[in-house]
């Protein structure tokens, strides 16, 4: 590892928005995968006798259902667990695919400039039109429900996110001594986008990609809510906030649940994206040098 | 002034044409994609195979999705925007009682939230250095991480079922007839009208969704208010004012908060159009009869003349607030107004 890299891991080790972010992160990483190990009923199981319990330190609760269970009678925990995995199957792959569809349209838009940034910037501009809840609605319509679509959609729209911020950097990045420096060595266009471009807009990119996922987990506990993402046999977030709320004024708690769920990991990703976007950014670091 | 402003919000329309004109597109294109029959969804049940060709040649579905997409465009510049498969009534009425509920609920939300965030950044800038900065900081952290959908979904759970302070459906009370509408917007329709009641129905009804709204606005706002509030403060004019005695209580409300005023106001404009976005689900949870509702109803019904032009109709709204925050911008600006 190069002295700067090592730097800069120490740099994130050092920051407790990382330190707090990650930890949470990896908590439900572990939750969600060890679902099948941790959950104690299975999520779909209907218990009709015990509908609506309270969570078990509550008066009426059952300690074989630790969060109590929802009008259908099936334990929350369970559903909690599980839905984890939907959240983040979705927060994953749709933020990999927006990174990777709007870096590279940035780094061609950015290097290149010309016809190839005036098309792609007016692309950009078209879609900045759209409220991204329509765009995702629209899309939905179009490519049917389902949670691969939610990510297909995800991809379709937040690419402009990164395309917007990167292709200002790699702008200037462009410009650069070393750069022209390279290009005159010889280096062909792809070698110098991926071997001297790309690094230097890299933290940019890797801050973006964690607030992404927490906007991915967003779109898809919106869109299981209004019933537009899984099928309707999978526990999602936010499935079991659409059941609770039809609920809500017997048994509260239902709704504080998955409430607490996707804040807790949209918190995590927002952590861990600023504190990179502190801890990466060189003209930041340098900034907190000289005060 | 006057002059400049108006230039500018002419040329913003007329650039604005060519990006309407490609989304109305996109959104045309998506929509033929949907796998749903809108002729069968048109027909009454029992309809002939006849009738169907008829509905289908009367509907302009022969025709290829070019003459398609000019058939729609055109009806659309004519005032003609098509009839609700579901609702059996013309899409422009529907549009027409829908949008100015939802505008009412922007213009609310943007004020509370930039209000909030304006007081939020001046107290932070004022703390700056201290514990109380550090524990509004980990505040607006905690408060970002809570999309406006399930802000929703809280405040009904504390303040209109655990506290049943606050009504959480629809935009009046059953028992309050509605006066006659003279804009549509219900609020300035019931000061127009004299009516108190539907006045104070209304407002009680858009509380809990404004705050909803509003309340991830104010962070972002506290945020680069305060860095740039301390941008500023380093600046030599101000270290001159400081010198010739002015208080720094004026110094901060006469000199640094203009400069400041700048980013805050374009970090509005983008927060503005995506605050058009945030209404769709915070409309459908309060039962709130704006465009939002509208559009998921549309969506789950396969309501495709409705969706087509409300989604347009969201564009136009972003589009519009972008443009009248660049108008505003160039008011605030002193540096563009020369030009």
């Amino acid at each position: 590892m190069t002295p700067h890299g090592r730097q800069a891991l120490e740099r994130c080790l050092h920051s407790p928005r990382i330190l707090v972010g990650g930890i949470i992160l990896i908590l439900i990483v572990i939750a969600s995968l060890g679902a099948p190990i941790f959950a104690p009923h299975d999520p779909q199981e209907q218990d009709l006798i015990n509908t609506l319990l309270p969570p078990m330190w509550q008066a009426g609760g059952d300690p074989s259902y630790p969060l109590g269970t929802d009008g259908l009678g099936r334990c929350i925990l369970s559903r909690l667990l599980y839905g984890g995995r939907v959240a983040l199957y979705v927060a994953a792959l749709s933020s990999l695919g927006a990174m990777l569809l709007g870096t590279v349209l940035a780094l061609l838009a950015g290097y290149f400039r010309g016809p190839v940034d005036w098309l792609i910037s007016r692309i950009v501009e078209i879609w900045m039109a759209f409220p991204p809840v329509i765009l995702t609605l629209l899309l939905l319509l179009a490519l049917g429900a389902g949670v691969n679509k939610v990510v297909l959609a995800i991809v379709l729209i937040d690419w402009t996110r990164f395309c917007r911020v990167i292709r200002s950097d790699v702008m200037v990045v462009a410009r650069k001594d070393y750069v022209a420096a390279a290009r005159l060595v010889g280096f062909s266009h792809v070698r110098t986008l991926l071997r001297e471009v790309l690094p230097a807009v890299a933290p940019l990119v890797l801050t973006m990609l964690s607030l992404e996922a927490g906007i991915a987990v967003v779109v898809e506990a919106i869109m299981s809510f209004v019933g537009l993402s899984v099928e309707p046999d999978v526990p999602a977030w936010g499935v079991m906030l659409a059941d609770a709320r039809s609920t809500m004024n017997q048994a509260p708690f239902g709704v504080v649940v998955p409430v607490l769920a996707i804040f807790l990991t949209i918190l995590s990703f927002n952590l861990l994206g600023d504190g990179l976007r502190r801890a990466l950014d060189p003209r930041l670091v340098t900034s907190r040098g000289r005060a | 002034m006057g002059r400049i402003a108006l230039e500018l919000l002419l040329r913003r329309i007329i650039l604005a044409i060519p990006i309407l004109i490609c989304v109305s597109a996109l959104i045309f294109i998506l929509l033929r994609l949907v796998p749903a029959d809108p002729v069968a969804m048109s027909l009454p049940p029992g309809s002939s195979q006849a009738d169907y060709e008829a509905m289908k040649q009367a509907l302009g579905l022969d025709r290829s999705i070019p003459e398609q997409y000019w058939i729609w465009i055109s009806s659309l510049l004519r005032g003609d925007f098509g009839t609700s498969v579901f609702f059996r009534r013309p899409v422009i009425d529907l549009v027409a009682t829908a949008l100015p509920a939802t505008v009412e609920l922007v213009v609310f939300s943007l004020i509370v939230g930039t209000l909030l965030g304006i007081g939020g950044g001046m107290l932070m800038f004022a703390w700056r250095g201290t514990i109380g900065e550090q524990v509004l900081d980990l505040g607006t952290t905690a408060i970002m991480a809570v999309p406006e959908f399930l802000w929703a979904i809280l405040l009904i759970l504390f303040l209109g079922v655990a506290v049943p302070l606050l009504p959480f459906i629809g935009r009046l009370d059953p028992s309050v007839s509605l006066p006659p509408s003279v804009t549509g917007f219900l609020l300035l329709d019931s000061i127009m009208t004299g009516r108190p009641d539907v006045l104070g129905s209304a407002l009680t009804h858009m509380v809990l969704p404004v705050i909803a709204l509003s309340i991830g606005l104010a962070p972002l706002i506290m945020r680069v208010l305060r860095s740039s509030l301390i941008e500023t403060i380093m600046e030599d004019y101000i270290t001159q004012a400081r010198l010739r005695g002015i208080s720094e209580r004026q110094i901060i409300l006469h000199h640094a908060l203009k400069n400041a005023a700048l980013p805050t106001i374009s970090l509005i404009g983008v927060q503005g159009g995506f605050m058009f976005g945030g209404t769709v689900l915070v409309e459908m949870i309060f039962a709130y009869p704006g465009l939002g509702n509208l559009m998921v109803d549309a969506v789950r019904n396969h309501d495709l003349p409705v969706v087509q032009v409300v989604g347009l109709v969201y564009c136009v709204l972003v589009l519009a607030i972008n443009a009248i925050v660049d108008v505003i911008y160039l008011a605030a600006n002193p540096k563009l107004r020369m030009a």
